[in-house]
């Protein structure tokens, strides 16, 4: 066990464990030694932890559910700030002019891990009903380098823990494993290049002995992949590329002769889930590079916009499930894959869910990648008449077309190069990750309700330079977008309920038995109820909301968290098409509720 | 010429069309770009990891042209649009000072100067009234004057007509040994998986 910093705090931790143990039959604190090792079981079993939020999206199903039921619906109107912290991060770098909070943070015993948008990490003492900076670990982020190939912000969304270690990423492309204890940087090493655009926004998944990390940069053209790092010896096991090479089976859906996948995008920037049993990794892959000539390389491009499920020991690729073959909208498949199991007409099911940038969510069975089914959680869809229910993949879908026309008035090419399409490019849905809840089979979509218009520019073989855009036209934003937390019965398929915000949801959802808790970028705070979405508290922090909430307890009792600090790519590129927001200054709070 | 203040008012688009291949690209390039400035013009002083070796680059980076126009003025596609490269430019020292007084309508070039449609003489006298909507986006960081030819004669003298940049243009910026600059000086960076490119050439 890390030694406390005084006896008074070895106190609190202990009476913190008694507590939690007294209020959580669960939690598994056979000894306070043990429960502050994050040893492959507990993050096996990190949903039994009632208390904790060990994991980037909780748990491995990545089902952002809390049972914690403290604050309930009938108690949630007396919710109000326990406490704040001010984190910094805040400058800017590159072509940023400021950073910004998207990160989850991590709960284990009464400490909780947050980190900034330079990848510093915070180690915060909960007990006692508030919140005491314990370290702080600047791993001296190269700004410069990394904040000019950052495409849409400088951002980090956490930590992970393992053992005794603390396993962060930093936007310049560094995985870092810094001691629980102190915050010393027991060992570092390069994971991503920011010299071929490659940057890392992500929180890693640790499965096993190893540090899953994914990666961003696939608007300047990067070839993406994922890697794992041995926890153990700081080494490299595997590297799987998201775009095959030559000879490796999927290549052949890049049919140009030039070798654009290459320069193929297919980026990872948001961590995904895991199956022990199936030992299955999850992980959704964003848009082809370049984003909208899709002329420049034509075939299905994959495994651009696609969910893969990877082998967790090797990284070989098992399965994939692609939704927009040939993209040409810049509708990446970057988002969270939410593991859910259900039983549908005496059927049970294992279902992989993933919410896309296209509009519609997705079901399909997580060991074989086999389609259930598809639903628009938008209210405006054009860019297809809708997806198959066979085949899974747009009606307008042509296998034989080496470039995809969809609905071909709205989708931009090189005939018809300036077009509105619903959602627009930043979607749908984007980074910002969902909730389910296991009791209700209710899955609900932090969305973007928006049209937007773009232009495609055409790409000539030659024309990529390392460390400039290569997007290949882009969006044109003018049109008002707003937003809503929708909700989908995962065992039908169908939308039950919508909360519609004045802006798009830009932060993600939290599930509690009764509660979805969701943060607008215009600082509110929401706690919605499970069934209606009905809103049942509200709070303004005053101050751009660009991330998810959590929960967690300590001392027996339960607090909600969520980071405040708007950064990210919206108030860059797409602040015209919500008024108003332009006005939210840069900020980087921490703030934490309680009844 | 170019935005000449000699033509006559209410003929901004006209002159567009006259001023030759440079403002095609930016019209085509920037069309809705408002968004950009009006996010990235929350500049700050300090960007971070370096010190700016002028007043001029100061300025430059203050009010965050390197956020569309990059440290290199290049500007280029990017995901918002493109921003026109001031090494290319066919602008002289005037036309300018005036774009940065006055914005640029239409594009995500926001007017820097508080004061520019009351007492400028943007374009030749336009107002406020005569863009309607498409009045330039206001910088969220104004320039004085002063300010503006500082940083014009900065762009002039590290950056129009300059030619691709360079190792030495770039370690100019960022300091000697910045990491910035090493795609540079090593245009086949070790491990790369694919061929080097021109950048820098």
């Amino acid at each position: 066990m890390p030694k406390g910093n005084d006896t008074s705090l070895w106190l609190l931790r202990i009476v913190g464990a008694i507590a939690g143990i007294g209020l959580a039959a669960g939690t598994l604190a056979s000894s306070a030694s043990a429960a502050d090792d994050t040893t492959e079981q507990r993050l096996l079993n990190a949903a039994q932890e009632q208390d904790n939020w060990i994991h980037h999206h909780h748990d491995y199903t990545a089902q952002r559910y809390s049972p914690l039921n403290q604050i309930n619906r009938n108690n949630v109107k007396g919710l109000h700030v326990a406490w704040t912290m001010a984190l910094g991060g805040v400058e800017g770098g590159g072509i940023w002019s400021h950073g910004g909070l998207e990160g989850t943070p991590i709960v284990e015993n009464g400490f909780m891990y947050v980190t900034d948008g330079w990848g510093s990490v915070y180690k915060i003492d909960l007990h006692g009903g508030t919140g005491k900076l314990v370290w702080r670990m600047d791993p001296k982020t190269d700004h410069d380098w990394a904040g000019a190939v950052a495409c849409c912000g400088v951002d980090n969304r956490g930590v992970a823990l393992w053992n005794n270690l603390v396993i962060s990423h930093t936007l310049d492309g560094r995985l870092l494993a810094s001691n629980k204890e102190d915050g010393k940087v027991m060992w570092e090493r390069k994971v991503a290049d920011p010299d071929k655009g490659e940057v890392v926004t992500g929180a890693p998944l640790v499965v096993k002995n190893l540090a899953i990390t994914g990666v961003a940069g696939a608007e300047y053209g990067i070839r993406g992949w994922l890697a794992a790092t041995d926890l153990k010896s700081g080494k490299e096991v595997w590297r799987t590329y998201t775009i095959p090479a030559k000879g490796e089976p999927g290549n052949d859906s890049w049919k140009d002769s030039y070798d654009a996948w290459k320069t193929g995008g297919g980026s990872t920037w948001v961590t995904g889930s895991y199956d022990p049993q199936l030992n299955l990794i999850y992980w959704g892959v964003g848009n082809p590079g370049p984003d909208w000539d899709s002329a420049y390389r034509p075939g299905d491009n994959l495994y651009t916009d696609s969910t893969i499920a990877l082998d967790a020991d090797t990284g070989k690729i098992k399965w994939h499930f692609q939704h927009t073959p040939n993209d040409p909208f810049d509708y990446d498949s970057v988002a969270e894959t939410v593991l859910a199991d259900v039983t549908v007409q005496g059927k049970s099911l294992k279902l992989a869910l993933e919410a896309d940038r296209n509009g519609f969510g997705y079901a399909v069975n997580r060991a074989d990648g086999t389609f259930l089914w598809a639903t628009p959680f938008v209210k405006q869809v054009t860019w297809t008449k809708g997806i198959s229910p066979e085949s899974g993949k747009p009606v307008e879908y042509d296998p034989s077309k080496p470039v995809q026309t969809y609905v071909a008035a709205v989708t931009p090419s090189r005939q018809n190069p300036h077009i509105t399409s619903c959602p627009g490019n930043m979607g749908g849905k984007n980074w910002p990750p969902t909730a389910y809840n296991p009791d209700l089979k209710t899955w609900y979509i932090p969305v973007i309700e928006s049209c937007n218009e773009a232009d495609d520019k055409e790409v000539k073989p030659g024309d990529w330079k390392a460390r400039e855009f290569f997007t290949g036209g882009g969006p044109v934003t003018k049109l008002p977008i707003t937003g809503s937390v929708t909700a989908i019965d995962v065992t039908t398929g169908k939308v039950t309920a919508k909360f519609e915000t004045k802006y798009p949801m830009l932060g993600g959802l939290l599930a509690t038995p009764e509660l979805v808790f969701a943060g607008h970028p215009s600082g509110e705070i929401y706690a919605l109820d499970a069934k209606t979405l009905a809103k049942l508290w509200e709070f303004n922090t005053n101050a751009g909301v660009n991330a998810p909430p959590m929960t967690f307890a300590v001392d027996g009792k339960q607090y909600v968290a969520i980071l405040v600090g708007m950064g990210g790519a919206w108030d860059k590129w797409f602040i015209e098409s919500t008024k108003g927001l332009e006005k939210v200054p840069p900020s980087s709070m921490l703030f934490v509720f309680s009844l | 010429m170019i935005l000449g203040r000699s033509v006559t008012k209410r003929t901004f688009a006209g002159r567009y069309a006259r001023a030759g291949g440079v403002l095609a690209i930016i019209c085509a390039l920037c069309l809705g770009l408002a968004a950009e400035l009006r996010g990235t013009a929350r500049a700050q002083a300090n960007m971070g990891g370096h010190q700016p070796k002028s007043e001029g680059q100061r300025i430059y980076e203050k009010a965050n042209c390197v956020g569309c126009h990059k440290w290199h003025g290049g500007g280029g596609g990017s995901y918002g649009g493109a921003a026109l490269s001031l090494r290319d430019t066919q602008l002289n020292r005037d036309q300018i000072i005036e774009v940065i007084h006055c914005g640029r309508p239409g594009t995500g070039m926001p007017r820097h100067d508080r004061d520019a449609y009351k007492d400028y003489q943007c374009y030749g006298g336009l107002t406020a009234q005569d863009f309607g909507k498409d009045m330039p986006k206001e910088a969220t960081n104004f320039l004085r004057p002063k300010e503006i030819e500082i940083v014009v004669d900065w762009v002039i003298q590290h950056l129009k007509d300059k030619g691709p940049p360079s190792y030495a243009d770039c370690t100019d910026f960022f300091g000697v040994g910045a990491r910035a600059c090493d795609i540079y000086k090593n245009e086949d960076a070790a491990g790369s998986p694919r061929e080097p490119t021109t950048v820098g050439k």
